[in-house]
């Protein structure tokens, strides 16, 4: 479903200096898979996951997704594919604040062609039912717990029903019990539908959750795992 | 889930921002609808005023041209007298069709005898008026008759009694005429012969007499045949008659005519750096706006936005705010004008006149227009900006 | 809701203050008896009228500033939309001004009041509105 060949990607910083993200990068993902990726911070990452959604692109190498170069596709096709294709779980608080959870889950279908109305509507109280979130149907995230917030956002991951979900650092600011609970539910999101799953982590502990396990350094992967 | 609902929520989310690009919205779109409402108005008086005139040319003695504009134009009385052999003079000369005699007049200040002080009088000769009576007659059926009087918009019978009080003499207000902004709202217009019936009993009825020197008119209105040049007809009865002026009506009021022209430089002068103020004043608290919604764009163009929804985004919202502001803006500014009327009057020294409905509609959607337009011009450069950044830099701190 | 607090105090305190400053008393004008006696005309009585209620209504806005809950603002909103339509009612209906359209009473401080007295219906009703859709704000 994914694959990387001689990936780099390098930033330029202010100018003149410029930072290597990610370094001559290699690697396949399988649909169904369940892979983590972990590092430490700044070992490329989070840049690796903007690479396959066609977020950025990459200074050098090759990117495909379903065969698919995303980032050469014209602004709408790209947006397309993200909004059908891709579920994102982020790092950062990333829920529009001044929406509700439903109004938030439902985000996804404003930007896609699907016929809107009551059926995602319906399908947005399902999903935040599945992820426990029935009661907290009108809060707005400032009255959510960062670990309540973090599921209305894998919510919204699944709103679209998406072949491939890409999490960064989902658990980095929720207590290493809501960090399990997280967890656990993308285990069972994914024995449930099947969706490929990318998911980076600076925490070995986590490693377990997955299928397969990579490990990355200063932007080169150090360690397949299978 | 729809982009202007989007907008809404995230104009709703930070009053402040919003607050800010309403009121700026406002103070453009307030000043625009101010600035015409009283140009416009000032002008459209003007004309009114010459169409109730109805003469091509006004004779008045020398040396009375600005105190009969002012009479006119602000209803500061006039004072001025000449033989009235001068009218069968006028009419004799080539070009000239139709002539009839005004006398001046005003009510006494702070005296009993008269119910409002310092009102201009205005008399007319029913025999031969051809200015007067074309409007006086779309308020009454039939002309005036002895003792009858019709005031401008401004004139009332004061509470408590039925008649208006002129030195003594109780004239029966039969009408009141429709604004026109200028001095003929303040004024009260009867025939020759009841000015000449209040004079005679002012002896007896007003602490001070009605003085009509004999055998006097204090103006003689003119109308040109239509293949005569008013201007040249205006230079014979200069070169004829000695010890009189001709005004041409439509050279009438230059003063104010000026003071409007100057008014509206300084106007749009101040409208220009209030514009740019206000409009520098919306791109910076957008920019700040947009800045502090990077990440926010970021997760929506991961989530399948296109470049196009985010722009529309900040766009829609910048709008709603400038429609609501703008709106506001129009409506306290056109209150505000139509409430102090007088006011400007008295201040601005120019005459004025508020629009009838339907142009007003249309200088308010001009006005509004203009806020709206403002306003995109100012979010513009941001909206694009962060349309145009590539996502993943967005989430990027 | 800040706004419209501090919006509401400016306002109160021109509707208390325009009215002394611009009714005929101030500006020298009195009605003579025959007596000899000068007597207040009807503006200056709107005046007072008016600040007696400009106080609550300094009063709405400035409980408006610190108020949390939705259902307290919105009772200060209808509280200040009442007074505010009395401060239009005053010069125009209540009381009244002048009859002679020449005194400043006229020109000034009845379309003030009325102007003023609009603008205060309207920012306490966008306050009632508001509060409908609100929840209690966290301390």
């Amino acid at each position: 479903m994914i694959s990387l060949q001689n990936v780099s990607k390098t930033y330029s910083v202010r100018g003149d200096s410029s930072v290597l993200a990610v370094r001559n990068l290699t690697m396949q993902v399988e649909k169904g898979e369940f892979v983590i990726i972990t590092g430490r911070s700044g070992s490329g990452k989070t840049t690796l996951l903007s690479l396959v959604a066609g977020l950025t692109w990459p200074t050098s190498g090759q990117v495909l997704l379903d065969g698919i170069e995303v980032w050469r596709l014209a602004d709408k096709e790209q947006s397309l594919l993200r909004n059908k294709k891709i579920g994102f779980v982020f790092q950062f608080p990333s829920l529009l604040p001044t929406l509700t959870s439903v109004e938030n889950v439902l985000l996804p279908t404003m930007f896609g062609d699907k016929v809107k109305g009551d059926r995602s509507r319906d399908r947005a109280v399902m999903l935040l039912e599945q992820v426990g979130l029935n009661d907290k149907l009108r809060s707005y995230p400032r009255q959510l717990s960062g670990g309540q917030q973090q599921r209305v956002v894998i919510a919204r991951a699944l709103m679209n029903e998406p072949q491939l979900l890409l999490a960064d650092e989902p658990t980095s600011d929720l207590d290493e019990l809501t960090e399990h609970e997280i967890m656990a539910l993308f285990r069972n999101i994914h024995a449930l539908t099947g969706v490929t799953v990318l998911l980076v982590t600076h925490s070995n502990d986590l490693a377990g959750y997955g299928t397969r396990l990579i490990r990355m350094a200063g932007g080169a992967i150090t360690d397949l795992d299978d | 889930m729809h982009v202007i609902r989007l907008a809404i929520r995230n104009a709703a989310g930070n009053s402040f921002r919003s607050w800010m690009v309403f009121f700026c919205a406002a103070l453009m779109a307030g000043f625009v609808i101010s600035a015409t409402l009283v140009i416009r108005g000032a002008d459209d008086s003007l004309r009114l005023a010459l169409e109730r005139l109805g003469a091509d040319i006004i004779v008045i003695p020398e040396g009375h041209e600005r105190r009969l504009e002012s009479a006119l134009l602000m209803g500061i009385p006039v004072h001025c007298w000449m033989p009235d052999i001068i009218v069968d003079e006028v009419a004799a000369l080539p070009g000239v069709v139709a002539v009839s005699p005004q006398i001046y007049l005003s009510t006494l200040r702070g005296a009993i005898c008269c119910s409002l002080p310092e009102l201009f009088l205005i008399a007319y000769d029913p025999a031969t008026d051809f200015t007067i009576r074309p409007w006086l007659e779309l308020n009454l059926d039939a002309g005036l008759a002895l003792g009858e009087t019709v005031g401008g918009s401004f004139v009332y019978v004061p509470a408590g009694e039925d008649k208006l009080l002129v030195y003594g003499y109780e004239l029966d207000l039969k009408a009141n005429l429709e604004p026109t902004g200028t001095g003929l709202d303040q004024s009260l217009f009867f025939t020759l012969e009841t000015a000449y019936d209040i004079a005679r009993l002012s002896d007896e009825y007003a602490v001070k007499v009605m003085d009509i020197p004999p055998r006097t008119v204090s103006s003689v209105l003119v109308k040109v045949g239509r293949d005569a040049d008013v201007h040249q007809v205006a230079q014979l009865i200069e070169a004829e008659i000695p010890g009189v002026t001709p005004l041409e009506t439509n050279k009438l009021f230059k003063d104010q005519r000026e003071q409007i022209l100057s008014l509206l430089h300084s106007v749009v002068a101040l409208l220009v750096i209030t514009w740019l103020l206000a409009m520098a004043l919306i791109a910076v608290v957008f920019s700040l706006a947009v800045n502090e919604r990077r990440r926010q764009m970021g997760v929506m163009r991961a989530l399948g936005a296109r470049r196009g929804t985010v722009l529309q985004s900040v766009l829609i919202e910048a709008w709603l705010l400038a429609l609501s502001g703008g709106l506001a803006g129009i409506g306290v500014s056109t209150l505000a004008i139509s409430l102090f009327q007088r006011a400007i009057i008295a201040v601005m020294n120019v005459p004025f006149l508020f629009p009838p409905p339907l142009r007003l509609a249309g200088l308010s959607f001009g006005a509004l227009a203009m806020a709206l337009s403002g306003v995109t011009l100012a979010v513009l450069v941001p909206a694009v900006r962060i349309s145009l950044q590539d996502p993943a830099m967005s989430m990027r701190e | 809701m800040k706004v419209a607090a501090v919006a509401i105090v400016a306002l109160a305190i021109l509707i208390a203050i325009i009215p002394i400053f611009s009714d005929c008393e101030s500006q020298g004008r009195t009605l003579t008896l025959e007596n000899g006696r000068q007597v207040s005309m009807k503006c200056h009585w709107t005046a007072r009228a008016e600040l007696a209620l400009g106080v609550p209504l300094l009063a709405v806005g400035g409980l408006l500033a610190f108020s949390r809950r939705k259902e307290t603002r919105r009772n200060l909103g209808i509280m200040g939309a009442v007074l505010g339509a009395v401060v239009i009612l005053m010069p125009t209906a209540l009381i009244g001004v002048c009859v002679n359209p020449d005194m400043p009473c006229v020109g000034i401080m009845k379309p003030a009041l009325i102007l003023l007295g609009v603008l205060m219906v309207a920012i306490n009703l966008a306050v009632v509105v508001r509060s409908l859709g609100q929840e209690d704000e966290a301390a």
